[in-house]
């Protein structure tokens, strides 16, 4: 149990994929400048994230991996070389079946998200979080702890930037600063601070 | 076949799928030899330059390399008991693979996991440096957490199996400027002369921060910290500590003071 | 428009990341050195040549069902033929640049050319905008990259440029510049300059104060 909330902790805080290691910023940027929308986004990653990087784990695990087609007699396959194309695909088909499925059963949610849930195949965070997770070798376990750690973490990271643009809005900001470039410099200055909690450990 | 209907769907998708796995298994097959030779090169290099064997100033080509790397006595050892392992061939093993395989890993009991590796191989591959009938220099791969990523590292040690001949990580990804200030030579070439072991072979050796009086006994076995990359040297402290204990490479020290070892492969 | 404002236009004028803000992801990650940043540039814009070359020849082929799925393989799989490639004859670079290459299959850039220009395009349009976009792209990518490797470590591509004070020199690293967060600064710098140069590029307002009241009371 130790392991899952390590894992899952570490995810959210001391590796977060947006601040520490900046996935999934262009479609916050570009997208969102409201608290309400960055939350629903957020939501709709969680989900995502929790269901994709277990699911790759079992796929690399079971069928791609080194000896893992032992079981069919094909134990020196690697076929490791095709996981960005399952993983991407494993991604892309699960947005498609959740777009489905919340439109025949959440059909309210669905229309909030809009277009941000298929915008979500080409975010960088779903897919980073899948790699990193193969090249950290995590257990199904893990990965389990690790995707929804992800997910949380990028939601919690995205809203809090979401929040601070709508307070700058008010703010006096020198013309070809406004918008973007304020927004550069602010989400820099926030991963700087969240540099001061590596190295703490459970 | 319209555009839309399903079938012309269903040939896309398959001649799209047929195309492109065709194509990427093409560039796989074809560029995995490149590969292996690659990563083979590395590691002749990694372990080369601790030696001590390659002509100072020179650096030899690839193929030299290579041949060098070849002509090395590599054997393979179980770490738990520190003998010889025969059956392993050393040129193929991939102590990388072993860690996760349930029969050549094992999981390392958590009080004794002070590198915080979780698992270990079995076994290691290790590196005899002869002068002669006489042992130079043991190398010996290493490894253990650091602040953001796995060190992996080879040290290579004199034929009292206590100083250190030299001390190279060949694989890391701590923070730039601080953290991978462990890879440069200005900081490495500190490790040599080094002790790890005191006279009761307890593992001494540490990276530290204290600053201690030159000529005292404390210096022999500690070599200074990087500031600004606190966890990371504590980190190879750490990594130093397990492989050199009981549940790493202590057993095959002991055993090789108690029969040391002869060329040829004679090992027990 | 022409061919030539096609490849010319993504260089600043509708530079994809400064003004777009596409494929930002990595440009902060791998910016600490200049090498690692052409490595990524030329990885980058041989998929995107690929990428709109494919969709290009198939674009009147696609039905709308599996549009982006298609898209989504032909990208991947060039991406994972470049990172092979790179495995075996750059094994330093790609081990430093290890998930950021798999990572250009969901750079918005290459998805967003794909659909933008290459599903309407023939393909002479479709090679000049990849690679004025690529361009575009290495552009901003070269310029972070030599502030940051230059003041974070005195070296441009591995060479020495500034002495380093503990070697006897005089520049003392920065080692903020090594770390991801200047990037950021940096990108963010480059942006006021280029609105400053090119109003036109500004965000209009979302809201305009209202004036305060005792003003119109004078």
């Amino acid at each position: 149990m130790n392991a899952f909330f390590e894992v899952f902790l570490r995810a959210v805080f001391l590796e977060n994929l947006a601040l520490a290691f900046f996935l999934g910023m262009c479609t916050f940027l570009a997208v969102s400048k409201q608290v309400k929308t960055t939350l629903t986004l957020g939501i709709a990653v969680i989900v995502v994230e929790t269901i994709s990087v277990p699911l790759n784990n079992l796929i690399f695990n079971l069928l791609l991996r080194q000896g893992a087609l032992d079981w069919a007699g094909l134990g020196q396959m690697d076929f490791s070389f095709l996981g960005l194309l399952s993983q991407i695909a494993v991604i892309a088909a699960m947005i498609q079946i959740l777009e489905i499925v919340l439109h025949r059963f959440l059909p309210a949610l669905y229309q909030s998200l809009g277009i941000y849930l298929p915008l979500l195949t080409v975010n960088c965070a779903i897919l980073g979080a899948s790699l990193f997770m193969v090249q950290r070798d995590y257990t199904f376990v893990e990965s389990v702890a690790y995707g929804s750690g992800a997910g949380v973490g990028w939601a919690l990271a995205i809203a809090a930037l979401a929040g601070l643009r709508e307070k700058m809005k008010y703010s006096d900001i020198p013309e070809g600063l406004e918008g973007l470039g304020i927004s550069f410099i602010t989400t820099g200055l926030i991963s700087l601070a969240f540099m001061g909690v590596a190295g703490i450990t459970f | 076949m319209s555009k839309d209907s399903p079938q012309k769907a269903l040939l896309i998708v398959a001649l799209t799928a047929m195309i492109c796995s065709t194509l990427v298994s093409a560039a796989v097959v074809m560029l995995r030899p490149v590969q292996m030779n690659n990563q083979l090169l590395e590691r002749s290099r990694n372990i080369m330059q601790l030696t001590g064997l390659l002509p100072a100033g020179e650096v030899p080509d690839d193929e030299e390399m290579l041949a060098l790397f070849k002509s090395l006595d590599t054997r393979v050892i179980e770490i738990s008991s520190g003998r010889f392992e025969h059956e392993i061939d050393p040129h193929t093993f991939d102590k990388r693979r072993a860690v996760n395989d349930p029969e050549l890993g094992l999981r390392i009991p958590p009080d004794l996991d002070v590198a915080s590796m979780g698992r270990r191989s079995r076994y290691a591959p290790v590196y005899l440096v002869w002068n002669g009938d006489e042992l130079d220099r043991l190398i010996l791969p290493v490894r253990g957490s650091g602040m953001w990523s796995m060190l992996y590292g080879y040290i290579a040690v004199e034929d009292d199996l206590s100083t250190i001949a030299g001390m190279s990580f060949y694989e890391q990804n701590e923070t730039p400027g601080l953290g991978d200030q462990i890879t440069h030579e200005h900081w490495l070439e500190h490790w040599r002369g080094r002790r790890i072991f005191d006279d009761h072979w307890n593992v001494m050796f540490r990276v530290s921060e204290d600053t201690v009086a030159a000529g005292s006994e404390a210096v022999l076995y500690e070599v200074d910290a990087l500031s600004g990359a606190t966890v990371t040297a504590n980190a190879v402290t750490n990594l130093m500590h397990y492989w050199f204990g009981p549940h790493g490479y202590g057993p095959f020290i002991e055993t090789l003071r108690e029969q040391p070892p002869t060329p040829a492969g004679a090992g027990s | 428009m022409s061919i030539q404002q096609t490849f010319s236009d993504p260089l600043i004028k509708e530079n994809p990341v400064t003004l777009h803000v596409l494929g930002i992801c990595s440009a902060l990650a791998i910016t600490n050195s200049v090498t690692s940043s052409l490595i990524m540039s030329v990885a980058l814009t041989t998929v995107l040549v690929i990428s709109n070359m494919a969709i290009s020849l198939v674009r009147h082929h696609l039905p709308s069902s599996v549009r982006l799925i298609v898209q989504i393989t032909i990208i991947a799989s060039a991406v994972t033929v470049i990172d092979q490639f790179l495995k075996a004859y750059m094994p330093d670079a790609a081990r430093t640049l290890s998930v950021y290459i798999s990572l250009i299959v969901t750079n918005c850039i290459v998805l967003g050319r794909a659909e933008a220009c290459a599903m309407k395009s023939g393909m002479g349009v479709s090679i000049m905008d990849a690679l004025g976009n690529g361009l575009g792209y290495s552009l901003v990518l070269i310029f972070v990259s030599t502030i940051r490797e230059l003041m974070g470590n005195g070296t441009l591509m591995g060479f020495r440029i500034l002495p380093l004070a503990h070697e006897g020199g005089w520049f003392q690293e920065n080692a903020l510049f090594l770390l991801a967060p200047s990037a950021f600064f940096i990108i963010g710098v480059m942006v006021w300059g280029i609105r400053s140069w090119k109003p036109e590029q500004k965000e209009p307002a979302d809201f305009k104060p209202l004036p305060m009241p005792s003003e119109e009371n004078r």
